[in-house]
């Protein structure tokens, strides 16, 4: 146990030292703020004066020098664009995205497994493949398209739910329903096969040989051995669920970080950026380690020390 | 984390904004929805337009535009030229900051300092960097003097916000900038981060009161999502539509068009430093190939005005009586043949989202149609910035663009993209550039219109750029909304009404 920690946290390391410093120099190459903060009739010497207030005018490698060593302080710096603590923008943003993606995983939890199941059971039936279909329609459809149906039919023609913006229960539902239709189709399709798996396997012969029903075996047995690749997709869901958010939060104007990140990339607002950056870098390592530590509780045959089991 | 424990956490944060807000809807609230929210509401430290639109309503400027576009006193009531470099202002003696704290000459003074100190940072420097002193000469008198004659400084001041000495020296710029004080129409009451800013109605304003009792800004990025929130009425005005979003809100019959022609001039842009853009008879075949009036009317639905000079109507300097080089494929193709091979150069055409992409197409397409290769070249905003401001040999060959100085001066737009000086100009003309320095220290208007006017005529004969049309600004409305949009994209809570 104790080396298996050792290592993940040393992967982990080089890991975020890895992507925040790639981040770091991307974006300096690509752009400079200074411009899109000045108005268009600033002389090149304006330019120059706010480049020099910003502390960008000064050697990229002491830039990068300084940014490590804050770091190290954790402190994450001052947004150039909003003149405020980076952490205090992060902080404000973080609740909405926490709420989105929670909804995002229910929606895509609560119908894609059952969803999954189903389709294992009724495998070669007409009724499966269709249901297929519906799944894969739910992954094909792009989200900015999704999203803007459901607000044209629930919130204007229909009237039922608030068009965009955060506020009570019912705001978090369509945006919920647009991040989530795309991880429902991965569990629907991972239960599916990880059912089928266990199928065929001795001890469900064997149940249906004493008169066990199709019913109760699947929810007392099958389930609990087909979830562990559905916990690690998970995890890998989650990451995914906060990426594909950029675009759902952009078209509900839900403040999440998701819209936070685009906005930041295209105001070149680094520091902020890179907040994120590391932070996502945070959130994808530790949830893969949870799903490690989660698949030893489920299968106990599981040794996280990867020695004979 | 289990997903039982993600799903109980999500569970208490969505209660917990249930709780949190539920937006009422009332007569005596306005939702207007932004692009973004504001970056800051320090009005000396940022500069665009979903600050500028909140902040203004905070605080008062020297002087402001009416709806007519005419410069008309706000704080400051008179002023008087003292010498060409000299400007006297009489300032009202009633207005109080919303602390309470009435406004002195110490305010104005502070204020001028501080948006012109170099250390201090402001984006806005440029806008002011011409006043090299501001000094009280009596206890409503305040006197600003110009480093050489400055004939768009009181275009200019429409900007200048006067800010609070006493606030702004306690508290500091950090402070400041989340928690404004201003002496403006309404008071900021809360900012709810990355959600909304609340500002509520100062029932103590010595001007115009607000219509209503708070308003809402909130940042909604997607422009199809504003118009559904316009639609489904939870919003009372949303900005920046384009022609056919906005061709969308008219037939839906539940909310209105507020549109206008604005001091934004759309250009295109060639580089006459590399070849064969420095022949004037590739830039004029260009120019006749652009069909302007189908641009205007075919896509942009005829909300914009084909100009044929490189200012609006609203600008100081605007000439009538300029015709568009006319659209005329036949003389193009004259002219493309007799520059033979070096007509078919590979040429870029630099663009970022933020420009209409309609009109890049269209404007590609039209090239086309005349033997040119133009292919188009999208970047993000701050790359496009980046080309447009590098040096010649390296700066794009084509562009299409749209520029406001937000001053409606000549000056502020011709100065910058056709002076040699400047990072934006893709031409070396003496004769533009006499006349363009010549113009910008003039005092006397009759003589600084003819010297913009003499300007107009070069540029049609030398087309170092083509002026295409004045651009409108799109709002959506709700049906009972009373605003008049303004040339300036101004947008000022106390000019709105609601009729029942």
């Amino acid at each position: 146990m104790g080396r298996f920690f050792l290592r993940r946290f040393g992967q982990a390391a080089i890991a975020i030292f890895g992507v925040t410093t790639l981040v770091f120099f991307i974006q300096r190459l690509t752009g400079d703020p200074t411009l899109l903060l000045v108005p268009e009739t600033a002389t090149k010497a304006d330019i120059e004066a706010m480049r020099h207030t910003l502390g960008l005018d000064r050697p990229m490698i002491v830039q990068y020098a300084t940014f490590l060593w804050d770091l190290l302080r954790f402190d994450l710096g001052r947004s150039f664009i909003q003149n405020v603590a980076v952490t205090t923008i992060i902080a404000a943003r973080l609740p909405y995205t926490l709420a989105l993606a929670g909804g995002a995983l229910f929606v895509a939890f609560v119908i894609g497994v059952p969803v999954g199941v189903l389709l294992a059971m009724r495998r070669g039936k007409a009724s499966s493949g269709g249901l297929m279909g519906v799944v894969l329609a739910a992954q094909s459809m792009p989200t900015f398209w999704s999203g803007i149906l459901l607000i044209m039919v629930f919130a204007v023609w229909l009237g039922w739910l608030p068009p965009s913006g955060p506020g009570g229960f019912s705001h978090l539902i369509m945006p919920s329903v647009a991040l989530g239709l795309l991880s429902m189709a991965t569990f629907a399709r991972i239960t599916r096969t990880s059912i089928l798996d266990e199928l065929s396997k001795d001890y469900v012969r064997s149940a249906r040989a004493r008169g066990v029903s199709t019913r109760r075996l699947v929810l007392r047995h099958l389930v609990r051995n087909a979830s562990i690749p559905v916990v690690s997709i998970a995890a890998l869901e989650i990451s995914h669920l906060l990426a594909g958010a950029v675009i759902v939060e952009t078209v509900f104007a839900w403040p999440g970080l998701g819209l936070l990140t685009i906005q930041s990339i295209v105001s070149r607002d680094f520091l902020v950026v890179q907040a994120i950056v590391l932070l996502g870098a945070f959130v994808t390592i530790g949830l893969n380690f949870l799903a490690d530590i989660l698949y030893s509780v489920i299968d106990p045959r599981i040794r996280l020390d990867g020695g004979p089991s | 984390m289990s997903d039982t424990r993600i799903l109980a956490r999500a569970a208490a944060i969505g209660l917990a904004l249930a709780v949190a807000a539920g937006a009422v809807h009332a007569k005596d609230q306005v939702i207007i929805d932004l692009v973004n929210e504001p970056a800051t509401l320090d009005p000396h430290l940022q500069w665009n337009p979903d600050s500028y639109w909140v902040y203004r309503n905070v605080f008062d400027n020297v002087v402001t535009r009416d709806n007519a576009g005419q410069i008309v006193p706000q704080l400051a009531t008179s002023w008087k030229r003292l010498s060409d470099t000299e400007i006297e202002f009489t300032f009202r003696s009633d207005v109080k900051f919303h602390d309470g704290t009435p406004l002195t000459m110490d305010d104005v003074v502070y204020s001028v300092k501080r948006i012109t100190d170099p250390a201090f940072g402001s984006p806005q420097l440029g806008q002011f960097n011409k006043i090299i002193k501001a000094e009280a000469t009596g206890a409503n008198t305040v006197k600003l003097t110009t480093d050489g004659a400055y004939p768009a400084l009181l275009a200019q001041l429409v900007k200048l916000s006067i800010v609070p000495k006493h606030v702004v020296e306690k508290v500091g710029k950090d402070e400041f900038n989340v928690k404004p004080v201003g002496s403006g129409p309404y008071r900021l009451e809360t900012w709810q981060r990355g959600v909304q800013v609340t500002l509520s109605r100062n029932d103590a304003y010595w001007g115009d009161k607000g219509a209503f009792k708070t308003a809402l800004f909130r940042g909604v990025p997607d422009a199809a999502t504003r118009v559904a929130n316009l639609l489904a009425g939870t919003s009372d005005l949303v900005v920046t539509l384009n022609s056919d979003l906005a061709q969308q809100v008219e037939k839906s019959g539940r909310a209105k068009v507020l549109t206008v022609q604005t001091e934004r001039v759309a250009y295109f842009a060639m580089n006459s430093f590399k070849a064969p853009l420095n022949d004037v008879r590739m830039r004029l075949a260009i120019a006749h190939a652009i069909d302007k009036e189908g641009i205007v009317e075919g896509i942009l639905m005829k909300y914009p005005r084909v100009v044929g000079e490189l200012v609006s109507p609203f600008h100081f300097g605007w000439a009538d009586g300029v015709d568009s080089i006319p659209y005329d494929v036949k003389k193009a193709k004259e002219l493309v043949a007799q520059m033979g091979a070096a007509a078919k150069t590979p040429m870029e055409l630099a663009t970022a989202p933020v420009y209409d992409q309609r009109v890049v197409q269209a404007i590609q397409q039209m090239l086309a149609d005349i033997g040119l290769n133009v292919q188009i070249k999208m970047t993000d905003m701050a790359t496009w910035l980046q080309g447009q401001q590098s040096a010649q040999d390296v700066a794009p060959m084509l562009t299409f663009s749209r520029w406001s100085c937000a001053c409606q001066d000549a000056d502020g737009i011709m100065f910058p993209l056709l002076h040699s000086s400047s990072a934006w100009s893709r031409v070396k003309n003496d004769k533009i550039d006499q006349l363009l320095a010549a113009a910008r220290s003039e005092p006397d208007e009759a003589r600084r219109k003819g010297l913009y006017g003499d300007v107009h005529k070069l540029v049609r004969e030398e087309v170092p750029v083509i002026p295409l049309y004045a651009d409108a600004i799109i709002y959506g409305g709700a049906k009972q909304l009373k605003w008049t949009p303004t040339p300036n994209e101004s947008m000022f809570l106390n000019r709105m009404g609601w009729s029942e």
